[in-house]
């Protein structure tokens, strides 16, 4: 083998090494020169100092022995382990934890003072306490105290005295010598301190200052220059992510103590529900000033009903409050309802948003948990709060997008209801929630003028003093009814009683656990309240009935005209005109008329119950059925924003709309909820079947918990068909004419939705031919 | 009596390990006058600075005197790095390596500029003419006035003057045992002139006197160092501790390591280092055997950045217990990591013989394969072992495994390597056993500031 010539390859990393022992290559040693291929390493030391003596000899000696001899170790200086007085000075013993010892991050600060005291410190203590008692502990921390106040002048006599606090005597004689022994001291300090590093740079060469702290500027290499640009922002850029950091946190601050307001709030009910504070008397003495102007902040038109609905559902999503079902649920509703129009609503909600957001979500807790103390007490003013609201009426002529156009009013604020918000937080088991939430802010109510317990409601005064029960759905609807029969039937008109025998038993959810019986009980037993009109007005019966503190006068008056105007299902045009609700009712007539048109087969859409009553048949029936499902819609939907609804003064409508009304019984409420859905369907989609769309979704997702929302969907709907057919109007018809012409996008939606249907729904719902069963009630009418 | 100056160079007597007298040329780099009689401050040439010491006139040769020349024999030499001082010769050599260690070779410039000094400068005069060193360098090679910010060993030359060359404690009382630094450490300056200082055994506490050291033991209830046990196994423990979140002892750690590891810097804060200090337990505490420090992000594959086994502890195989714990640390980091360089001269001895147990071990282990010669790679070899692979190939180098033999590289392993390897591995009891480690790394490039 010729050496030299040829040129080894690097010595590759990643190449396999076989191994060999020098026995198996008896001819290695021809080769071994060309070891120089592999580059020399260096060894990392400094290059003087590999030259030592006594390193070279250690070396050499192992690599010619292989290990260290003894005498060829590199010489230290010596050290001595033998101090005899370790285990005097070291006391105590310690005994080896089982556990591994792991310190706390923070703490551990004994207080206990950094300075030692010597033996010349001895001496003096000892002469001291020929006089007095003092312990060293107390001595050195005296002295402590006395150098780490001087750090840039000796203390004085009467800054120790202040610092001190210590017998005159002791402190005189302790401050004496340490000035003395200060004065003494060659170091700066009697404790003895590493010299801490001057900022003016002049400490740079000092070998005794150790430990100084690393300035931010980056080391950069001269030929990169951009380094320090680069550098620079970096820095920047950090500075920007924590305040980034700072924002989220004072967000998550705010957040917080959001919720820490509702669950003051919530305290706040519990107390006054166990002090029986149902009138607000004791809440209003203690927070007059507060209460002065009740805020209800949610002024929503009719128009905006489906606006609305988007906002509630996204605000559920960005709120996250419960974490129920029901949000997702809702949630995906939007999404199933409108595909297509989706973007825009969210769009705009975000430029919404900051005119709802200042104070809002507080105020709603306040004022919700509020009206559900005081059911009864109402607040007059509220309207007033929002004189600028406009009416959404002339928006709808000039809608290209058709009626269902939502247009922001200025100086109007918009709220959206939030379900769950409430419920979810109070309660965490869904299904509870529904019923017992409702329980919690409504109360069982009864009217005077058609005898009947209209089921959960709770009241306010609208504008002009008209009284106005928001009124919920519940699982209990059912049992209600059964609750009427019984109670009331004597006073019932009969063909309502007729009526509602068929009810019950498509109300009763398979699911409610409550049975009239338990009901009566509950409401016996005053765990549940239950008001009831005065027999005053009309022929209400069984006054005293449950023993309930008994709705006061106003309520009960304001009770009864409601119960007029919606006594029969005639009479709605009356209750509109004295609401004056002409928007409401046109849209209500446009829907309906929409609805007309909407294909037959649709009628099967509406939830089982629904389809049930109205294939039934009599108006009436289908009417008081659907108001009561649609006011339990609207009390799902509406119970939290329920409060800020009465505030649109210019849309009455709304009100209704959003539940307030439903009590009225069949008429208006009614109208106003399909509309709204309807709206929210319709807007989106474009498409008639409008009441169809937002139920869609609700049904598909139907799921124990989210029964009683389902029911109000399907509620709402009906009860708007009804009210059209009552009377149509102009506005009706305008509506139906732009149904039409957005009708060639329905067919699009129906498929989807009723696909979905299939999935989530019981066979019976499937059957509907999606939106079009919407419709249905109109034709029947 | 001629006057013996600094700079001046003569053969001193000294003791050997054998106990025999010895001669060695050395070099007087200060001389101090205590109440009767002078001491004289040596440096033996070609040793450690560690063995420099205070002499009387008795040791010195005076025959054989060498006057310092001229130029080279100004206090000036004294700053510089290396644990020599230096010849005339070799100052410029020493000039040219002063900066940072990882800058080996640099310009001489300021060398020229020491050189214009004629005579001793006053310190002062020194100071401002190193400044200007540094300064010519800045604009040299943009080395910046103040050290770099990273690594602990850092030879930073505000330390390189003739008060970092000599030792300025003299004893220090640990526990049980009285240590003799090998190297300056600052500690405060009222303190160096005692006989002894004495250090609290857990905190590291630095008190003038034993009865300061009585007093301090009734406040300080600390067994074992401030940090969390990462590691226990019978008496062997290892503590972590934060640079940051334990400023005191880190500090204390820091100046008393300082006492025993030449190129280590102080100039800047712990907060980026971690501690691992190794204890050994009795029933009095766990003791401080020896520790190591380590960048909490290293941009150079650092896995260690000081590392000491403390004298009374030395050559007992807990160096290489510190060593193969780190690379422990790095096999649960999954990285290879190295020492910080440079290296001292007892660092390249013990990691030298922990690489050459290591890959010894690995390769002796491999067993032929299917009949198959054994084989193995260099990167298997660091991957294995966390090694970085520069230190493996320059441990096979060292052991001479490696040969070119038929066209490729191979690794022979001979008789005596491998019965050296077995004599060693024999006499080494003390091992790290994984599993008795509970680490979790920590990425601390996701803090803030570590």
């Amino acid at each position: 083998m010729s050496k030299l010539s040829f040129r080894a390859r690097a010595l590759d990393a990643a190449k396999p090494l076989p191994i060999y022992r020098n026995k198996d290559l008896p001819d290695l040693n021809d080769c071994v020169s060309i070891n120089r291929a592999v580059p020399q390493m260096p060894t990392g030391m400094e290059k003087e100092e590999e030259s030592e003596h006594h390193l070279q000899r250690a070396i050499s000696a192992q690599s010619v022995f292989r290990e260290k001899k003894e005498n060829m170790v590199i010489p230290v200086p010596e050290a001595e382990s033998n101090i005899t007085y370790y285990d005097r000075l070291y006391k105590g013993e310690l005994r080896i934890p089982k556990q591994l010892f792991h310190i706390q991050p923070l703490g551990l600060d004994n207080e206990q003072p950094d300075y030692d005291m010597d033996s010349e410190d001895e001496t003096l203590l000892n002469r001291l306490n020929r006089k007095m008692e003092i312990k060293p502990i107390q001595f050195e921390t005296m002295v402590d105290r006395l150098e780490k106040a001087s750090t840039n002048q000796m203390v004085t006599i009467t800054e120790a005295k202040l610092l001190l606090n210590e017998d005159d005597y002791l402190l005189k004689a302790v401050y004496d010598y340490w000035v003395r022994k200060r004065k003494n001291c060659r170091g700066p300090s009697l404790i003895p301190l590493i010299k801490l590093e001057k900022r003016d740079g002049s400490t740079n060469n000092d070998a005794y200052v150790a430990f100084r702290r690393r300035t931010e500027k980056m080391q950069t290499r001269k030929n990169r220059k951009n380094d320090e640009a680069s550098y620079e922002k970096t820095l920047k850029l950090r500075r920007e992510f924590s305040r980034t950091v700072t924002i989220l946190e004072m967000i998550k601050r705010r957040e917080k103590s959001k919720r820490e307001l509702l669950h003051l709030t919530l305290e706040v009910v519990e107390k006054r529900y166990q002090m029986g504070d149902f009138t607000g008397e004791v809440l209003s003495e203690v927070t007059a000033p507060l209460a002065e102007k009740p805020v209800y902040t949610v002024p929503i038109t009719v128009t905006n009903g489906n606006r609305h609905n988007h906002k509630a559902e996204i605000k559920i999503k960005t709120h996250k409050s419960g974490g129920l079902p029901y949000h997702g649920y809702h949630h995906v509703s939007v999404k199933d309802e409108d595909p297509f129009d989706f973007v825009r609503p969210k769009k705009k909600y975000t430029r919404r948003e900051p005119l709802c957001r200042p104070g809002r979500p507080a105020k709603r807790q306040h004022i919700v948990n509020k009206a559900d103390i005081k059911q009864y007490d109402f607040h007059s003013s509220g309207e007033e709060d929002y004189p600028l609201s406009p009416s959404s009426e002339p928006d709808e002529e000039n809608d290209p997008d058709g009626t269902f156009a939502f247009r922001r009013k200025a100086g109007c604020h918009y709220l959206a209801p939030c379900l769950d918000q409430t419920s979810g937080l109070l309660w965490d088991h869904p299904e509870l929630a529904g019923l017992d939430a409702l329980r919690h802010r409504q109360s069982l109510t009864a009217l005077s003028v058609p005898q009947r317990c209209v089921g959960l409601a709770r009241r306010r005064v609208g504008r002009g003093g008209r009284v106005l029960l928001d009124r919920a759905s519940s699982d209990l609807d059912g049992v209600l009814k059964q609750l009427d029969s019984g109670v009331f039937s004597s006073s019932f008109p009969k063909d309502l009683s007729d009526h509602q025998v068929p009810t019950q038993n498509h109300r009763t959810m398979p699911g409610s656990a409550s049975s009239l019986t338990d009901l009566l009980s509950n409401i016996q037993a005053l765990r549940w309240r239950f008001f009831r009109p005065r027999s005053t007005q009309g022929d209400a019966s069984g006054e005293g009935r449950t023993g309930r503190p008994s709705m006061d006068n106003r309520l009960s008056g304001g009770l009864f005209v409601h119960t007029k105007n919606s006594g029969s299902g005639g009479i709605t045009e009356e209750q509109y005109q004295v609401h004056q609700q002409a928007l409401a009712q046109m849209q209500k007539q446009q829907l309906a008329q929409l609805q007309l048109k909407a294909p037959p087969p649709q009628q099967h859409f509406s939830l089982p119950e629904r389809q049930n009553t109205r294939t039934a048949g009599s108006t009436d029936c289908i009417i008081s059925k659907t108001l009561d499902s649609v006011g339990a819609h609207f009390a799902a939907s509406a119970v939290i924003s329920a409060p800020g609804q009465v505030n649109n003064e210019n849309k009455p409508d709304n009100t209704s709309v959003n539940g307030v009304v439903q009590p009225l019984g069949t008429s208006r409420p009614p109208h106003s909820t399909s509309t709204s859905q309807g709206g929210t369907g319709l807007d989106r989609s474009g498409r008639t079947p409008s009441s169809g769309g937002p139920l869609l979704p609700a049904s598909h997702s139907t799921t124990p918990q989210s029964l009683p929302n389902h029911r109000g969907h399907g509620s709402a709907v009906s009860p708007a068909h009804h009210h059209h057919n009552a009377r149509p109007s102009p506005s009706s018809l305008k509506l139906a004419t732009m149904a039409t012409s957005s009708l060639d996008r329905v067919p699009k939606v129906t498929p989807a939705i009723s696909s979905m249907a299939r999935d989530n729904h019981e066979p019976e719902r499937l059957a509907l031919n999606g939106i079009s069963e919407t419709t249905v009630p109109m034709e029947v009418t | 009596m001629v006057d013996v100056v600094e700079g001046c160079r003569l053969p001193v007597l000294r003791k050997n390990q054998e106990n025999e007298d010895e001669w060695p040329l050395a070099e007087i780099l200060s001389v101090k006058e205590i109440p009767g009689r002078k001491l004289y401050y040596v440096h033996y040439i070609d040793f450690n600075k560690r063995l420099d010491e205070w002499v009387t006139p008795d040791r010195l040769d005076m025959k054989k005197l060498q006057f310092p020349k001229k130029e080279a024999k100004t206090p000036t030499k004294n700053g510089l790095p290396g644990s020599r001082p230096s010849s005339p010769e070799s100052e410029v050599v020493r000039v040219a390596g002063a900066g940072p260690q990882h800058t080996p070779s640099r310009p001489p410039q300021p060398q020229a500029q020491q050189k214009s000094i004629p005579t001793k400068t006053s310190l002062p005069d020194f100071q401002v003419l190193q400044q200007q060193a540094q300064d010519s360098q800045d604009s040299s090679d943009g080395i910046p006035s103040t050290p770099r910010m990273t690594g602990s060993l850092v030879s930073d030359r505000s330390h390189d003057d003739i008060v970092t060359r000599m030792k300025n404690i003299d004893c220090i009382e640990l526990g049980r045992h009285r240590l003799k630094p090998w190297y300056f450490s600052p500690y405060p300056q009222e303190l160096t002139t005692l006989p002894i200082l004495y250090l609290c055994e857990f905190c590291l506490k630095y008190l003038k006197s034993l009865k300061c050291l009585q007093r301090h033991l009734t406040k300080c209830n600390l067994r074992h160092p401030p940090g969390n046990e990462i590691y226990r196994k019978g008496t062997i423990s290892f503590f972590e501790i934060d640079g940051r979140k334990n400023k005191t002892y880190s500090q204390n750690l820091c100046l008393l390591a300082k006492c025993f590891l030449d190129h280590k810097t102080l100039y800047y804060d712990t907060d980026p280092f971690l501690f691992y200090v190794m204890t050994e337990y009795d029933s009095k505490g766990f003791h401080i055997v020896g520790y190591f420090s380590k960048e909490k992000e290293s941009t150079e594959d650092y896995n260690v950045a000081c590392i000491l086994t403390l004298p009374p502890y030395q050559r007992r195989g807990y160096g290489k217990l510190l060593i193969e714990f780190s690379y422990e640390l790095s096999k649960v980091e999954g990285k290879t990591g190295t020492p910080e360089k440079p290296l001292s001269d007892l660092g390249l001895l013990s990691y030298r013989s922990y690489w050459s147990q290591t890959i010894l071990e690995i390769l002796m282990d491999l067993k032929p394969d299917n009949g198959e010669r054994p084989q193995i790679t260099i990167n298997d070899i660091s991957e294995i072992t966390s090694v970085k692979k520069e230190d493996v190939i320059s441990t096979l180098q060292y052991l001479n495994l490696i040969n070119y033999y038929k066209g490729q590289y191979i690794l022979t392993l001979s008789e005596d390597i491998v019965e050296g390897h077995e004599r060693a591995m024999q006499k080494r009891h003390l091992r790290i056993d994984s599993k008795c480690l509970h680490f979790t790394p920590k990425d601390w490039s996701k803090r803030g500031k570590w």
